[in-house]
Parts: structure tokens; sequence; C-alpha cells
């Protein structure tokens, strides 16, 4: 019986901007169980960041405005600066993109990678270090010991996301976010990155969520994922099912868009028409319904909630949950 | 590695620094053939006399020789004599420059330390009340002269304020001319020209932090820093100034050089007994001797300055040792 | 005949979207002009200038038809008159108008800035087009004489120039640029440097346009934002070097006047007569400030860095 460490409920996150509120987490309900690995999936700008970011409470300048995240049955929302610091690092722990911007570059590494510990745990200096240097070595950095004398930018960027990984583990946390951890790293270095991450979820036993754009990163790590579009969850299930037959336009255009091998030399890209809706100024009803393919007059009146569609997919589409599959060239 | 760092910057330096020895002689040039030091007023003396005197002192030297000549002095610490008085430069170098480098040394040093906090409050309150009046405060000290600056202050806090019968702070001198020298005299007399350097300094190094500050918050890095769960002093004063504090320690290290020669218009509005107003008071007295060897000297300062500015950054900034 | 223009404009695909066609492209002087016209403190500090600087050129007929006096003409039965009456400023010690010897040190002050402006930008701009363009050892041999010029501690060397040449405006504007051009020409240095390896650079080279032309035509305009960067956040500072050139005495001498040699006997203005030290530091003050805040304002719109 899987425990379930994380339930975000209803979340709902707002940035004030001069030309109005954007809505930049819009009702978004998740779970996530202890020792499994959640894909977030969506395009730049659908909230997925924001959506991590509000479940430690980092989201400021934005403000939580509604819904719940229940951490081991504690509604974060309501928890103070002190008792959220308490978890942030420790509990739930959360490792960036750009690890070459996002390691301070006047402290040593293994420094850095011991401050966890240092606040956390109340060591000192050298026991934290040698915390750090284990660490280290255990996501596969050789010569721990010498490299965490070293400064970010003596490291390769491989290197360095490693190393932020090592970070984000010190404290063996329940949770870790893991926000676009691979889009900033070569090709060939993201494979032992996503390695990595999987070894490490064997190993520590830790719960994961992987923010990405990238599907075929999903594929490869994720046993459940989530689709977000315009601040809401659209989808979300477990990965084959959800890749094998989506239950959503978006997540079915998005699934046709990826170039493949083994496509007809002559067949044309299929890319999602339109743009990506401004969050301020939401469309009435559902905010996919102008760039789907298959909209009804539903679409643009009502706004579709996040149903059972199918045995084991959630869809937010008055199309599927009418019972429609999504077909079409 | 820092090592290698330093000898090239210092190579580099030494080639400045012969260049700027041959800008000094040209422009000596123009006055060797004129003057023998201290001497040549004497009536008493014979044509041949003076002609013997030149040659001794190397006056009459093709170009080059001289050059030779004025190195290897300077290596020696011999920096000319004057032409008033035939007084070696470097004494009145020593003498003076110990005061000088208490003038300026304490004008940077409060600098340093006012502008930290400013700019860290303007950058945490940006657009607060607090953060607008310093950016006037800031904006308007770069504008004033210096000199007025100080003629002000000498108005009001000696002038007036002797008049009304308050407390006055003395205008002149380094130390009173009886019973002055021990540390609270020199204090007050400190006092106003070092308010008037220090104030130019803190317009700019305020501003300065705070955008550098404002800068190195937006990092990513602060953002890993929260999210490992420290209290958001620790993520500001530690993680955040560190940072931030490299290129204010860059900007002050572009005044360091400057040291001997910043204070000069302060130090002869305030009859301060420092190097540049021995340079000024020298130069009204067409002694262009001194006025060059102090020149030089000030200059060598400038060059060893920025190699210590350089040598500094290099500590403070991993990413330049190496690379 | 097929109209080449219109068969290929047809071919062109629709704009993405109905925002695509509407703004007109601007250049970039254009839209630097207005982001500059947009920015009130800006005006309002630029229109000052220009003003004061109208004031100075037509000083004459300010005394003319405002103060009646000449600046240098002395009313022994006068001196030291308070603001007020016919001395819309007082007199100081030979019962000279401060109001005229204001104006006129004007004209004085603000002509010598912008003269050592022109001087540094022609010289730095000249030396750090070639020290960039031609690299190697151009570059070295060029930029170790402006870290010999850099070197001198400024004022230094003004004392010496001083008292070594006769000081003029002229001559002085020409002193204090000789310090000056060294910054200019590690500027223009550095952005010819990273304007040098851009493609349309190597386009043009190869389509053999000669030296000269790629500098004059190509590199030089690319740089210019700079320069108008650098030389109005600069007038400011001048214009405080030349006033206390002038107040130690070793600038613009009496009885010629300049708003910094008006303060040069201050010290004994100070139990009598202190509107002889207030006008003319109010005046720099004002002016400095109006020109610091006028080049902040032509930075946040010129400068190609904080696009």
């Amino acid at each position: 019986m899987a425990t379930t460490l994380l339930e975000v409920q209803d979340l709902r996150t707002v940035f004030a901007t001069k030309n109005g509120n954007v809505k930049a987490v819009d009702g978004v309900s998740f779970h996530l169980d202890a020792g499994e690995t959640l894909g977030i999936v969506g395009e730049s700008g659908c909230g997925k960041s924001v959506t991590a970011m509000s479940v430690i409470g980092l989201q400021r300048p934005g403000r939580i405005v509604g819904g719940r995240v229940l951490f081991m049955g504690r509604d974060l929302t309501k928890a103070s600066e002190t008792e959220m610091r308490e978890i942030r690092g420790q509990e739930i722990a959360m490792i960036f993109q750009d690890p070459m911007t996002s390691l301070n570059p006047v402290f040593r590494t293994g420094w850095q990678v011991g401050e966890p510990l240092r606040l956390h745990r109340g060591v000192d200096g050298i026991r934290a270090l040698a915390g750090a240097v284990a660490m280290l070595g255990k996501v596969g950095i050789s010569s721990p010991a010498e490299r965490a004398k070293s400064y970010p930018h003596q490291f390769s960027g491989g290197m360095r996301q490693r190393a932020m990984i090592a970070m984000g583990l010190t404290t063996t946390p329940k949770v870790l976010i893991a926000d676009e951890p691979t889009t900033a790293l070569d090709v060939t270095i993201q494979a032992q990155i996503l390695d990595l991450l999987r070894q490490v979820n064997r190993e520590f036993g830790t719960a994961t969520i992987l923010i990405t754009h990238n599907l075929g990163v999903v594929a490869g790590m994720c046993e459940r994922v989530m689709v977000m579009y315009a601040g809401k969850v659209v989808e979300s299930g477990p990965t084959t099912d959800v890749f094998a037959h989506p239950k959503h336009p978006y997540t079915w255009s998005l699934l046709r868009s990826i170039p493949r091998l083994d496509a007809e030399r002559h067949e044309a890209l299929k890319p999602i028409e339109g743009l990506p809706p401004n969050l301020i100024d939401l469309p009435k009803g559902c905010a996919f319904h102008p760039r789907c393919p298959f909209k009804i007059e539903k679409c643009s009146r009502d706004t579709p909630v996040l149903n059972r569609v199918g045995a084991t997919q959630l869809a937010a589409c008055w199309v599927t949950q009418a019972g429609t599959e999504l077909k079409g060239a | 590695m820092l090592a290698k760092f330093v000898v090239r910057r210092f190579l580099a330096s030494i080639v400045v620094v012969l260049g700027v020895t041959l800008i000094t002689l040209l422009l000596m040039d123009r006055t060797r053939g004129t003057y023998v030091p201290g001497i040549d007023l004497n009536p008493a003396l014979r044509p041949e006399d003076i002609a013997r005197l030149r040659t001794n002192l190397g006056l009459d030297q093709p170009f080059y020789m001289w050059y030779v000549t004025w190195i290897w002095n300077v290596a020696h610490g011999d920096f000319g004599r004057s032409m008033i008085d035939g007084s070696p430069v470097t004494s009145h170098i020593l003498d003076r420059l110990p005061n000088t480098l208490e003038l300026t040394g304490t004008a940077i040093v409060v600098g340093i330390l006012l502008s930290i906090p400013l700019g860290v409050i303007g950058a945490l309150r940006r657009g607060s009340k607090a953060d607008h009046a310093l950016t006037v405060v800031s904006v308007a000290g770069f504008a004033v002269p210096q000199f007025w600056m100080g003629l002000l202050l000498i108005l009001i806090f000696s002038v007036t304020f002797q008049q009304a019968g308050l407390p006055w702070l003395p205008s002149s001198g380094a130390t009173s001319p009886l019973n002055g020298g021990d540390l609270w005299d020199r204090i007050v007399h400190l006092l106003m020209p070092a308010t008037v350097l220090a104030f130019f300094y803190l317009s700019v190094w305020s501003r300065f932090t705070r955008s550098s500050m404002l800068e190195v918050l937006s990092q990513d890095y602060i953002r890993t820093a929260r999210a490992k769960g420290m209290s958001e002093r620790r993520v500001v004063y530690l993680h955040g100034l560190r940072n931030a504090l490299i290129p204010l320690i860059t900007l002050v290290g572009l005044e360091l050089p400057g040291l001997v020669s910043g204070g000069l218009v302060v130090e002869v509005v305030f009859g301060w007994p420092g190097i540049g107003r021995l340079a000024f008071e020298r130069a009204l007295q067409y002694d262009y001797s001194t006025v060059m060897g102090v020149t030089f000297f000030a200059t060598l300062l400038v060059v060893a300055g920025n190699l210590l500015a350089d040598v500094l950054y290099a500590i403070l900034d991993p990413r330049i040792r190496y690379a | 005949m097929i109209d080449p223009g219109q068969a290929i404009a047809s071919d062109l695909p629709a704009p993405a979207f109905e925002g695509d066609a509407r703004r007109p492209a601007q250049s970039y002087w254009n839209e630097s002009w207005e982001r500059l016209r947009a920015n009130r403190i800006g005006i309002v500090c630029g229109s000052l200038i220009v003003v004061l600087a109208l004031i100075a050129i037509a000083a004459p007929l300010f005394t003319q038809f405002l103060t009646h006096v000449e600046p240098s003409q002395l009313d022994l039965d006068n001196t030291f008159k308070p603001p007020g009456g016919a001395h819309l400023l007082g007199t100081d010690e030979l019962g000279r108008d401060t109001l005229t010897r204001l104006i006129y040190g004007g004209r004085v002050t603000l002509g010598v800035a912008f003269l050592t402006i022109a001087l540094s930008l022609t010289l730095g701009t000249g030396v750090g087009l070639l020290a960039g363009y031609y690299g190697r050892w151009i570059d070295d041999l060029l930029m170790r004489f402006v870290d010999v010029v850099l070197a001198f501690p400024a004022i230094f060397l003004f004392i010496l120039m001083a008292i070594l040449f006769r000081p003029t405006p002229i001559t002085l504007a020409a002193v204090i640029a000789s310090v000056g051009w060294g910054g200019v020409a590690r500027l223009v240095r550095g952005e010819v440097l990273s304007v040098k390896e851009r493609d349309f650079i190597l386009a043009t080279r190869s389509i053999g346009a000669r030296d000269v032309r790629l500098i004059v035509r190509h590199l030089l305009p690319n740089v210019l934002p700079v320069l108008i960067v650098a030389a109005t956040l600069g007038v400011g500072q001048i214009i405080l070097i030349e006033a206390a050139l002038d107040f130690l005495g070793l600038g613009i001498q009496p009885p010629t006047a300049s708003w910094g040699n008006m303060l040069t006997n201050s010290q004994s203005y100070f139990f009598h007569s202190t509107w002889l030290v207030y006008f003319p530091g109010i005046t720099i003050f004002v002016t400095v400030l109006a020109a610091n805040l006028f080049g902040n304002a032509v930075r946040d719109a010129f400068d190609p860095r904080l696009k």
C-alpha cells in the first residue's frame, strides 16, 4: 500500500503585474507517493515550475491564493516561514535547470554541497564536508575529495549537475523536485544524468518530481505523468497509458508533433497551430480550445474539469469525457 | 595559479613604469636648461662655477644619460632635489606622505563602511522612501564640487559656529600648532576634510553596491540557496553580499591608486600638510623638480596600487585566478 | 512583365499574427531618440543645459540688457554689496557684478568643457579604433601607451602642465583632454573588439572593402552609441575638474571670470559676504547635476548594452 507523501489540492498561485493578475497556477491537483517518480510536462510558461516553487513556498513574488499543499498530512500553505525552512532542503529538496548559474561561483563546491547538512543537521564544517564528499562520490564524481575543493566553474556541465543532485540528497529528503535537470546539458550528458536520477530513486527511495518539456525524458523516467497547460492540469495517468492513448487533445498534439525516425520522409512536421494563451486574459471555456482540432461547441463556453477518462487516466476535456477517441492524421 | 597571475601583472607594471619615466623626463626636459637648484640666484657665483655645478648635477647630459641616471636615482629612493632650496624631494615626500594616507585612508574606509549598508538597504527596500532618499543624496553628492563643499563646511562649522559661540572645528592643518598632536586633536582636525572625501566616495559606492546587490539577488544561485532552507538573512548576507561585493572591491581598488593624489584639492582647502598640498605649494613657486619628483612618486604608487587591486580581485574571485 | 517586387512579396508567408505588420521598423537612432524624449527628467536637464549654453553664448546680450555692466568692470565705490537692487547677485571685492561674472564665467567653463570633450573624444576614438581594428602589436603598443597615460594621477599632471604651459582656455582644455582620452581609447577599443567579430564585418570585407572604409563606415557608427554615452556622462566631471583647477589658480586666471576662480579668494569672504561663496558654487552644482542627470538619461536611451 503506497503512502502518499505529497498531495496538492486545487492550488492557485497568482502574480500581480501592471497588466493584470497572471494566473500562473490555476487549480492544480496531484499527488505523489513514496518512492515513485512523477513527471510534470508542458511548454514554457504553463506553470510547472511555479507549481513546484509553490509547493516549497518559494513562489514569491507570486502569491498562493487558494488550495492546499499537504505534505505528510501537514498543510504547507499554512506553515510559517520558519517551519518551511525546516522542510526546504531537508524533507523536500529542489534542484534547478542550469547548474552553472545555480551554484554560487564564489564558494567551493564541497562547501556548498555540505551546506544543507550544516543548516539542518547542525553538523560542523568538517563533518559536513565529509558528508558532501561521500555524496559526491555516490553521484559518480571521481576523486570527490579533490573535486570538493574546486569551484563550480571548474566543473563540466554534467559534473555540475551531479554536484547539484548531490547537494539535494545530502539530507536524504523524502521528495526531490528536479526542475528541468537536463535541459541545459548536452544530449549525451543528459542520458547520464537521467540514469543517475533513476539510480538515486532506487537506492534512496526518494520520491521524485521531474519537471520537463521533453516527452522523451518523461518516457524513460516517470511512472506517472501529468500534463499542464495554461496553469491547469489537462491530463494525468501512468506514462505508458498516456503515451499510448492520450485522452486530451493537447497531449495528443504534443505526441504527434515529435519528429520520428520512422516517419515517412515526405511527411510534413505537425506543429500545434496557434500560440500559447495569454495568462492574464485566458480564452473563455477550455484554455486550449482555440488551437484544438477536436473542439466542439461546449469547449468555448464551459471550462472542463479533470475527470476520469478510461481506466487509469484523468483528463480535462469535454470531448474525451463524452467518450470520443482521439484519432486523426 | 595565483603566482603566475601576479608575475604577469608585475611585468606589465614594469613596462608602464618605464613609460611613465620617459614621459616625465620629456616634460621635465623643457625646464632642464634653465635652472640650477637652489644656487643660481647667488650673485657671487661665476659663470664657470655655474657651468661646473650643472655638469656635476648632470643637468647638461644628453637625454638618455639623464634617463638612466634618473632611474638609478629613483631605484635608490632619490626623487630629485628642489629648485628652490636644493632640499631632497624624498624627504619632503616622507614627511608628508603619512598625513595624506591618514586623510585618504580614513575617507576610503569610512566610505566603504557606510556604502555597504546603505547600498544593501537600497537594494532590499527598493522603491521605498529610504531608497529614493539615498538615490537623491547620491546623485547630488556626485555633482558637488569637492572644494566648494569643503568651503561650505568650514563656513558652517568653523566660522559660523565660532561666531555663534558653539564648539567649532578647526579649519586647517592636521594638528593644532599649540598643545596639539594627541588623538582627539587629530580626529577633530580630520573630521571635515575626511567627510568631504568620504562623501564623494559614498555617493558613488552606495549606488554601485545597490545595483550590484540587486543584480546578485536576481541570480539563480540565490534561488538555490533559498531552496536549501536557510534564513533570508543568510541568503542575503552570506550568499548574496559575498558576490555583490566583488564588483565593489574592484571599484574601490580603482581608487587605491589615487590614494595619494585623490585628496589634493581637499588638502589645499583645509591646509592639510600632505603630498598634494606639497605639490601645489611648490607649483606656485615654480619649483619644477619637486613637482616632478612628487608626480613621479605618485605615479609609481598608482602603478603599484593597480597591481595590488588586480591581485586583490584575483583572490576574491576564484574565476579570475584560473582563467 | 512581372514586377519582381510584387512577385516576391506574394511568396512570403502571411505574418504570424496581426501584430506583426502594424509597427514600422525603427532605426536604432530613432528608437533611442524616442526613448530619450520619453524621459522627462532627461529632457528637463537637457533643456537646462541648452539654456545655459545659450546664455553663455549670448553673454554680451545679457549684460547689455540685464545687468548693464562688463564682467571686469570695477566699481570701487560699491564693493561687497549684498544681492539686491542694481546688482542682483551682489558685487565682489572690486565691485564687479556677480551675475555678470557668472554669465561670462559660464562661457569659459562650458566652452572649455566642450572643447575638452571634443579633443578627448577625437584622440581617444582614433587611437581606440586603430588599436582595436589592427590588433596585435599595434594594439599592444597603443594600449601600453594608454596604460602609461592613465597611470599618471590626473591632478598632479594638471598642476605640472599648468606651470609648464600658460593656462589659456584652449591650453586648459588640451591639458584636461590629455588625461581623459585614455579612458575613451580603452572604451572604443573594447567596442571595436566586440563589433569586429560580428559577421557583417566579415561579409563587408569579403566583398573587398578597404580598411579605411570599413573603419569609418562600418565600425565607427557602431561605436558611436558608446561614445555618446561616455561624452554625456563625462561632461559633469570635466566641469568639476575645470572649476577645481581654476579655483586653485592653475586654470583660467583672473581677471577673466570663471566659476572656479570666483571662489579662489572665498576664504576671505567668510566673515561678511557669504553670497560670494554660495552663488558660484550653486551654479557649478546645478550645472553638473543637470549634466549628470542628462547623461544618465542618454545612457538609458542610447546604451546598446542595456537593450
